[in-house]
């Protein structure tokens, strides 16, 4: 077909979901879908066959009844800043829900707020500044990404070192299941027994559905907050700082570490926030909480990097630098896109003490294929980020940039690892499941699915791959 | 080296050679319809739940650690080991597990993940919900999972370890847990304080202070403890030596106040009597002064205590039993009733010939159904232990 017609079908469904949306909200042209190809990583693109895009939960319902009504799948999507494939569409409709912006209430006594799916993450925290509280995960696209698709992810950042990842801050959810129906996940009033559905939920990747209105908590904003930088002529030593502040008892709110390709790649872009460029590896350490005691934990943070041979430690002296210094942190991925047309983003665990023997086996992995590795991640959590920038045009180093992407990845999980830690397996890493885990756990995750979505229509052929939903021995003798 | 120090401890089964008998164990039930009883340190054998089982599977025995690397905080153990043995093996490294359910420390870690239990640390480190990375299952099905892993952050697929936490052994038997851990504060003080529950919950609401746990005890509870006979917020803070003296300067001012030998929060997990009934209530954290207000007064009536996690908005209700007559089951009931009414309630222990009529079964709502259905179809694991019809 051409990219402007639809087969008859298509037509009628359209019809049906602009009498729903309006017309302008209903999208068929290839022009008008290419922003809906890919999502935050380079290198996947797939079609939607049809776009719809509702303004209210009224719509979303609407909307999902009748792709049940009709057998359709369908693949939520947010922002579209995801790191993993997870919201491509191949030929299917694509529900995006950016337009459900409203943040329907603040309870500054309670620290919580109960928002829409497409609140984006930085405007939740803006609008609970007023009240000293901000929304603590804080993944490195916030100024883009969504509350939903935070959810769909269990979406992380920096500051989940101290404050925990999205599951530790909903407490409770609406959602919308594939087949329509509506459901309350969680208790926003109070504790729950049975089934944690809502931990389920989370981190489900738009294959149990969608989350209609949540529920989450607000942190209290620090009286103190001491952002630390500290420099290194060794990733190892750098490495080796983070493992004794952790085994001294100090829980930083955030621990980052950038090696030196990163540093000049920040430092070379629009986003330059004064690092050393002659550093093998420097550590962004923040700590906050009350002001009683802080300088103390920061006195110590700043002797335990100078101990592993820090050449240098500064800390930020306003909020302005403090801000600055993020920046370049929050916007490497952006700075290295300078560099390289297409970029390979993973980020596999590794426990704390294999990182200085997990961040030479990457260094020796980028030699032997010949691909330049720029390192950037949350060292606190173990949680590695190697970035390979590369040109998707030349077959020879695609095919090397992705051999030495599994190489790293096999090499996580043989260290008691895992393959993601916030990205989600979305599409591109499906392929390392199996190594992951053994068939019988592939075919429980199968079954939980098939009890939010029996029909598969939420977001098909992601997260877990096809040949390991066998039948589940339930089945036989499963009761209705 | 942690692992030598802990050696002794370790099971003498491989961790799959346990499971792979349990499967078989749990396969021949499923075939002979002979719903199995999980039991822990068994504990929770007196709480009056409902179970129908006509066989035990005891988790007791396969205790110890599988891994740990102080390093990494991080912990994998056996489901038989007690949190006893836990603390002991971390405070060795200067870590915790910061998890402190009601009840004895000869509790499993196990059972506490099962149970989903959790104490006063849960006011700053969250309920084992939180805490857990991961865990080895022998679902109703018969199959060996493994959910999750061993690293602080995971979402490498669906979150079945989510699942099975506080699902009380209903969609598998829980065999291997890994936990976070956390070092020990440099300070660890705990404090008694005399204030009302109001003026406490807006002290920790606005305080620049957070501390390690906040628990609210009633008369009653005081004076059993020693602590006092007015309403006393016990606190708990932790970490450097300038952080902790700035808190308690800011807890001084809220009333009469005294430190107190950490011993106390062990004295409070044993407090309640034996046979008691216990109902926890929970609601919005700012509805828990008023909350607090309401239960005592009924609490009171019955000769009980309560106390309370002011930041999570639970309030604990434990009420003496004395005898099985008629008479006293009528009152409990309307004790009970009472609490209930107050807002969401769960019931940890009841006499059991009260369970069926005054409890609301739990996981029975469509989707729930849905997973038992998957995990265990013939209903072979703890059936009834939700309150659950057959």
């Amino acid at each position: 077909m051409t990219a402007s017609t639809l087969p008859h079908a298509d037509a009628a469904l359209q019809a049906r979901l602009a009498a729903i949306v309006g017309e302008r909200r209903v999208l068929v042209r290839a022009g008008e879908l290419r922003t809906y190809e890919s999502d935050g990583l380079p290198g996947y693109h797939a079609r939607p066959s049809i776009g719809v895009f509702p303004g209210t939960r009224d719509e979303t319902i609407a909307v999902v009844r009748l792709l049940a009504e009709l057998g359709m799948p369908f693949v939520p999507r947010g922002a579209g800043t995801g790191l993993s494939g997870g919201a491509l569409a191949e030929g299917v409709v694509l529900l995006g829900l950016h337009r459900l912006t409203r943040i329907i209430s603040i309870d500054a006594e309670d620290q919580r707020a109960l928002v829409e799916p497409g609140v984006v993450n930085a405007a939740l925290s803006r609008a609970a500044a007023p009240f000293g509280l901000h929304y603590a995960p804080d993944p490195s696209s916030q100024t883009a990404c969504t509350i939903g698709g935070n959810v769909a992810e269990n979406a992380g950042g920096p500051h989940c070192l101290k404050y925990g990842v999205t599951l530790n801050h909903v407490l409770a959810l609406t959602a919308l299941l594939p087949n329509g129906d509506v459901v309350t996940l969680g208790n926003a009033d109070g504790e729950c027994e049975g089934y944690d559905l809502l931990g389920a939920f989370i981190g489900s990747e738009g294959c149990f559905g969608v989350a209609l209105d949540v529920t989450v908590r607000l942190a209290r904003n620090p009286q103190a907050v001491r952002t630390l930088l500290a420099d290194f002529s060794s990733l190892d030593a750098a490495a080796h700082a983070v493992s004794a502040i952790v085994a001294a008892g100090i829980v930083p709110a955030a621990m980052e570490m950038m090696d030196g390709p990163t540093i000049q790649a920040v430092e070379a872009s629009i986003y330059a926030a004064g690092y050393p460029v002659d550093a093998a590896a420097i550590l962004l350490i923040e700590l906050d909480g009350a002001a009683a005691g802080i300088d103390a934990d920061a006195d110590r943070v700043a002797a335990f990097c100078r101990e592993a041979g820090a050449r240098g430690v500064r800390t930020a002296s306003d909020p302005a630098e403090r801000a600055r210094l993020w920046q370049g942190r929050k916007k490497a991925f952006g700075a290295m896109g300078r560099i390289s047309p297409h970029l390979v983003v993973q980020d596999a665990v590794v426990p704390r003490t294999k990182l200085p023997a997990m961040l030479a086996e990457i260094a020796r992995v980028a030699a032997e294929y010949r691909v330049k590795v720029c390192n950037v991640f949350h060292a606190g959590d173990g949680n590695l980020h190697p970035n390979i920038g590369y040109d998707a045009t030349s077959p020879d180093e695609s095919a090397r940039v992705h051999a030495a992407m599994a190489a790293i990845m096999q090499a996580c999980v043989a260290a008691g690892g895992t393959i993601t830690g916030e990205h989600g397996v979305g599409i591109d890493k499906l392929p390392y499941m199996d190594s992951l885990f053994s068939p019988a756990t592939l075919g429980a995750m199968c079954a939980l699915r098939d009890v939010f979505d029996p029909a598969r229509r939420a977001n098909p052929g992601k997260v877990v791959p096809m040949h390991s939903c066998r039948e589940w021995h339930a089945a036989p003798s499963a009761r209705s | 080296m942690a692992r030598g120090t802990v050696g002794a401890l370790v099971s003498v089964h491989a961790a799959s050679e346990i499971a792979t008998v349990l499967a078989d164990r749990v396969r021949s039930a499923r075939a002979a319809g002979t719903p199995l009883r999980i039991v822990g340190g068994g504990h929770w054998l007196d709480a009056g739940r409902p179970c129908r089982a006509l066989e035990t599977i005891s988790l007791a025995e396969d205790a110890g650690i599988v891994e740990y690397e102080p390093g990494d905080l991080t912990l994998t153990a056996r489901a038989g080991t007690t949190l006893a043995d836990l603390a002991r093996i971390t405070r060795a490294e200067g870590q915790w597990l910061p998890l402190d359910p009601f009840g004895s420390a000869t509790g499993t870690l196990g059972a506490t993940v099962a149970t989903g239990s959790a104490g006063p640390l849960a006011s700053a480190f969250g309920t084992p919900r939180d805490q857990v990375l991961g865990c080895e299952i022998v679902t109703g099905t018969a199959d060996v999972v493994r959910a999750g892993g061993r690293v602080v952050k995971n979402v490498a697929g669906y979150d079945l370890t989510r699942l099975n936490v506080g699902a009380w052994g209903t969609l598998g038997v829980l065999t291997e847990i890994s936990v976070r851990l956390r070092a020990l504060p440099e300070m660890d003080r705990t404090f008694a304080v005399e204030v009302s529950a109001a003026d406490g919950w807006t002290w920790l609401r606005a305080s620049e202070f957070t501390p390690m746990a906040a628990e609210l005890m009633s008369p009653a509870l005081g004076a059993l403890l020693a602590v006092g006979d007015a309403a006393v917020l016990l606190v708990r803070l932790g970490g450097n030596e300038a952080l902790v003296r700035g808190a308690v300067e800011s807890l001084a001012a809220l009333g009469p106040m005294r430190e107190v030998p950490a011993s106390m929060w062990e004295a409070l997990a044993a407090a309640e009597p034996p046979g008691s009934a216990v109902v926890r209530l929970s609601t919005a954290p700012s509805r828990t002064a008023a909350l607090w207000e309401r239960a005592s007064a009924i609490v009171e009536r019955a000769r009980g205590s309560a106390h309370a996690t002011l930041t999570r908005g639970v309030v604990r209700c434990i009420l003496p039993v004395s005898g099985d007559g008629d008479e006293e089951h009528a009152r409990l009931r309307g004790m009970v009733g009472a609490l209930q009414n107050l807002g969401t309630a769960i019931v940890e222990r009841l006499p059991a010939s009260l369970w069926p009529a005054i409890v609301a079964p739990a996981a029975v709502d469509p989707l729930s159904v849905r997973v038992r259905n998957a995990f265990d179809p013939d209903r072979i694991l703890n059936p009834g232990i939700l309150g659950e019809p057959a």
